[in-house]
Formats: structure tokens, C-alpha cells, sequence
């Protein structure tokens, strides 16, 4: 099947002026023999992208081709490919696309804190090629970071469980949410809204914890069996003391949490989890004494392992996150940025319509 | 047998004078229906004796009897007592005197969370006694706290064992301390140098961690199979990149870890737990980038549980904290205290000859 030779996307090219993306070409990465390509047919928006498009993180290298909830097809498969892929799959790629597979870490299911991480979007490769993602019609990366997607999951509807859905995922999963536990997810946004459906799915008891009382019937819609507006109950961690076994914190950052109040929440030797990115200068201050018998600790995305054990919950369990469809263009895309400034989305951009764009 | 209805102890009467304790008679609490009284035998003396002794919590309730390592025989037991002690068993107490045990956290073994504890030492119970400990003739506390000491340990010995162990001993054991894991103990003085032994008995790979090299020959007949002198090694963490499972901070407290470097020794979903008591003011600041797939918290005690089980422990191996005793006396004490002013003990007091002064 002949495709160009270079890819095409839709870049931000200015990070100054990133409500303006262009439509840009662009030469892919080397090929590699473990390599595949894909053809991208739709792409979740991540608050990461949002802040990469921003220079959040630093001026990103130019173009900037965003997008790292990826479902396509595969039109190619390298020659040393082993994974089982072939040509016409259709798979799935997160916010990873490279680790040395090498190391204890990547032999240990845990590629995700591999030292030699390659991210799928504005992160240099060894020789220096800056990654570019799902906002363009084909994606190149490693076999090993795609997924295959099960048949009976809808690519628009669940694209956001490939960044999103695998980053409150792993923690819960890791942190022993399950029947019998209560799980308290903070942030009822775009993860938030996420981990609600999997903690749920995954047989916990859910908490929504949010400010105000604006997201509470959202929250019960998506399978919450509480819902806490800490702002409107001044009192609600002396209501819910000693309750919660896990809670994972799906907005902002640890610097947000009130560390006076959430660790009384928690059971003894309760967790709370952030899945915020953060900046490498932010600084958290707490009091020790809050620790006294809760941990905090900072997830990054999934392992790929979990990442199949996710899509096959997804599967079984219908998971379906609540998404907003807009068709990939220049305008398309960055409306979506501009409206992410906002906030204003319930709870999930995916770029769809490649095929009248590119 | 005939004991007096007032105890007498060794006690602090001035925090500004802590060097110069006083032999005081004071009235015990109010004999419970489950309290045992205890002629105590002997009584190590722990780091936070020494803090409370210098009011670095406050002023404490005067006279000041501290002391929560104690060894000691029983001699009464109360009406409802129903935990299986005799009058002449042996016994030792520990930090905590009293719980609610009706609370779920009492009832799931973490009666050293409860919101009602009472410490052994300094500690108001609800009818406004200030609690007083073991260096005085006679304990009295609720039968709970109390455990049976095995035959073959010898009481001077494992008197730490009472705190400053089960300190250190608990969330080793939380965080599955035990063969095939790499574990580190941070700080080689009074509770490291037991968790060094302790970490060791469990089967665990163990990693004594110290900012110089003066505590090497110590910490390696201890047990310790690696050292590492953190302020000579400037790259100790990328020699031991990815190596450790738990690391327990024995010193010092969290907010004295580099957290620059600890993460990186730490293997993804590593944790990391201080067990030093922190100032209610204290305050920590680090970079939630460093708890990237590690966790950090606090720890405190342990259970009754828990303490029977390191007892068990120290006695199938031969568990024997290294001390230095000190008859007990207004001048023994108050030398103790002037002494651990200067970290000057390897690695722990005990006062003992409490029938020459009692």
C-alpha cells in the first residue's frame, strides 16, 4: 500500500501562537527494523499536549506535531517485528514510543520509567529526531508501544484511554483498587472523569472528590457512589475520616493537595497517588506529621502490559469515556487549544475525520 | 505482694535543667478494671525520652517520669484483665499506654493510630493524668500494651527492642521487608543500628546508608551487606541507581533526605519511610518530580501485634541490640541525657540496678 514517503500534520509552529496550528509536511523518523507505521483514523487531545502546544515545558522542536492518543491502522511492519502485529490491525498508541527494552526497568513491565524514554510527541530520539504523534496521517514508532485494540471498542470513544485512561489506570491497578476498596478519585476533568468509570469497572467503592458541586451529577452518571465537594463541606474530611484506602489525584498536582485535611481521609497505610506531569521547578511543602501513616507518591502513565489489561476492562466492562468529536483541521485544532484554556470540554477532545484533511 | 500505693521515679522537674533529674514520689493513675501493675526491672532509653526530657515538644507535665522500654515483672492484674498474664510474668512496654480499642483502627491492629492513644510517657488520659513511664519502681497501664517476653532474651538487651525496635521493625515489615529485597537503613545510631539487625533477620539484602564512613566497621558487623557513605560517594546514587525496595530513614527525619538523589537509588514503586516524630511545625519541600513511581510517608511505633511478632523474632534469631547500661540514679540519668546531647552511645542506654535506688 503506497503512502508518502514524508507525513503530514497539523504543527504548531509557534508556541507563542498556539491556537494557530499549520498544516505542515514533514520526514518521518528513520525506519527501524522493530519499527511499524501507522495510519492514524482518530486521536485523543491530552492535557499534556495542551501544555506542550503552550511551551509549558520549554519551546518544543518545530514543527510541533502533538497527539499521543492514537487508533489507526498498520501499513507497514519492520522487518525484526515479533510482536504478533500485521498489516490491517488496528492499534492503539499512548504517550511512550520508545524505551531501550533493555533494563530492569523495561524487563520489570515498567518501560514507562526507563531512563532512555522516548515520549511520542517532542521528545529527541537518540539521533536527534524530535518525535511527532497523532495529529498527523501516519505515526512511526516502535512495535512495541502499539496495542492491539479489541474488536468491540469504538476508536473515537475510547482513543483517550491510550494516555488518559492507562495514567489513572496504573496507579489504581498498582495500588490495589479492587472489590472491597474505596477509591477516592480527585479531579473530575478529563482524567478524572476516566478513573471514576475504571475504579468502578475495576470493582471499587468510588469517591468523587471535587471544589464545588458543579461536576456531582456528571461524577454519579459516570459510576461514582460519592460525591464530596470539599469547598461546600468545610468539614467533609472530618465526615469521611479513616475512610479511604486509595485515592488518586487526576487534577492540578500534589502542590494542591490540602495535606491539613486529605491524609485524615485516609485509612493507615493509605495512598494517595498524583498523575500530574510536574514542571521540573515546582516545589511541594507538606508537614511530615501529615505523612504519619499515608504515603504520597507520583505515577507516569502505564507499562504496555497495562495498557492490554486496560482495553480488555474497556472490553469487557464497556468502558466508555465521555467524548467530543471534532474534525482534524487547522481551525478544528486549535479551537480545541483555546477551549482547553478554559477548560470547557466534557471530558475529552478526539480529532476524527483524517481523511478530509490529509 | 505489699508494694507502696506511691511510685517513685527518677524524673525531669525542669526542662530547662534536664541534666539534673530528681527522685520524686508521685501517685500512679487510678488502677483500671484491665491495668496490670509492673516492678520494673530495667529500662532503655530512647531518642524521644531525651526530647521530651529537654521540652523540645513543649513543657511536660511535672514531675516528668519518662522511659518507654521497660522491662519489668508483673505484680498485679486487674479484675477484667483477660489477656492471659500472670502476676511474676515478664513483660515489656512500649510508647503507648492506652487506645480506645473499640475504634476500626484498633480492631485492624493499628491501635498505635487510634485518635484516643496515650503515650506511655508525658501524655494526658481522658481524666487528665499526665502518663509517667519506666523510670519510676512500678508501671501501671492497661494490659493491652503489655507483652510477654520470650525465656531466652535477656531483659537488658531487648528493652530497645520496646521501642526503638518496633519502631523500625513495623514498617519494615508493612512494606514486605523480607528475601530477595534490597533494603536501606538511612542513619546508623540508636533505632538504625536495630534495623540494620532487624532488616537482616527478615532475610532482606541490606544496604546501611550514612553520611561518612565512621559507622562502616559497626554497621557491617551488624549485618549490613553493603555501606554507603553518602557525603564521600558524591555519586552514590548512580552507583546504586534502581537498586532499592524500601529504605527506612532512622535518623534525622524526611526532611533531611536529598530527595534529589534518594529516588534514583529507589527501584519504580519503591518507598521510602522516615519514623522519626516530627515537630508539628516541621516542614518538608521537595520536587513531586522525585516521587516519580516512589513514595515516601511516615511512620510510627507499631502495633501489640506487631511487637509480639519481633519479639518472636529476636528470639528464633538471636536479636541482640548493642547497649550500654547504666545503673539507674539521679546522676546515671542525667549523665544519659548529656551523653545523647552529643550522640555519645553505641548504640543504646539501659538503665538498670533499679533495686539499689528504689
Amino acid at each position: 500500500m503506497a503512502y508518502p514517503e514524508n507525513f503530514t500534520g497539523i504543527a504548531v509552529v509557534d508556541n507563542k501562537d498556539y491556537t494557530y496550528p499549520k498544516k505542515v509536511d514533514y520526514a518521518p523518523k528513520t525506519f527501524g527494523d522493530h519499527d511499524i507505521d501507522i495510519k492514524v483514523e482518530c486521536c485523543g487531545v491530552c492535557g499534556s499536549d495542551h501544555h506542550f502546544a503552550k511551551g509549558a515545558w520549554g519551546e518544543t522542536p518545530k514543527p510541533t506535531v502533538l497527539g499521543h492518543e492514537i487508533i489507526g491502522e498498520i501499513v507497514k511492519v519492520g522487518p525484526k517485528c515479533d510482536k504478533g502485529l500485521k498489516v490491517g490491525d488496528r492499534v492503539g498508541v499512548g504517550a511512550q514510543a520508545f524505551s531501550c527494552l533493555k533494563c530492569e526497568r523495561c524487563k520489570d513491565d515498567n518501560e514507562q520509567y526507563c531512563r532512555q524514554a522516548v515520549w511520542t510527541v517532542s521528545t529527541p530520539y537518540a539521533d536527534g529526531y524530535a518525535s511527532k504523534g497523532g495529529f498527523g496521517n501516519y505515526v512511526r514508532l516502535h512495535e512495541h508501544f502499539a496495542a492491539k485494540i479489541p474488536e468491540n471498542l469504538k476508536s473515537q470513544e475510547i482513543a483517550p484511554l491510550l494516555c488518559g485512561g492507562i495514567t489513572v489506570y496504573s496507579p489504581l491497578l498498582r495500588n490495589g483498587c479492587g472489590p472491597g476498596k474505596k477509591v477516592g478519585i480527585v479531579g473530575i476533568g478529563g482524567i478524572g472523569h476516566m478513573g471514576i468509570m475504571i475504579a468502578k469497572a475495576m470493582g471499587a467503592e468510588v469517591f468523587a472528590i471535587s471544589r464545588s458541586s458543579a461536576k456531582k451529577a456528571d461524577a454519579l452518571k459516570l459510576g461514582a457512589d460519592h460525591y464530596i465537594a470539599t469547598k461546600e463541606e468545610p468539614d467533609w474530611a472530618k465526615t469521611y475520616d479513616d475512610t479511604l484506602d486509595l485515592v488518586v489525584v487526576c487534577a492540578g498536582s500534589l502542590t494542591d493537595i490540602d495535606f491539613n485535611a486529605l491524609p485524615t481521609v485516609m485509612k493507615v497505610n493509605g495512598k494517595i497517588v498524583s498523575i500530574a506531569a510536574p514542571d521540573a521547578s515546582e516545589k511541594l511543602t507538606l508537614s511530615p506529621i501529615g505523612l504519619m501513616g499515608v504515603s504520597i507518591s507520583n505515577s507516569a502513565i502505564g507499562s504496555m502490559k497495562e495498557v492490554d489489561q486496560l482495553l480488555k476492562l474497556a472490553s469487557e466492562k464497556n468502558i466508555k469515556p465521555w467524548i467530543e468529536t471534532v474534525p482534524m483541521s487547522e481551525e478544528g485544532l486549535g479551537e480545541v487549544f483555546a477551549r482547553m484554556d478554559k477548560g470547557d470540554v466534557k471530558y475529552r477532545f478526539t480529532m476524527t475525520d483524517y481523511d478530509k484533511v490529509f
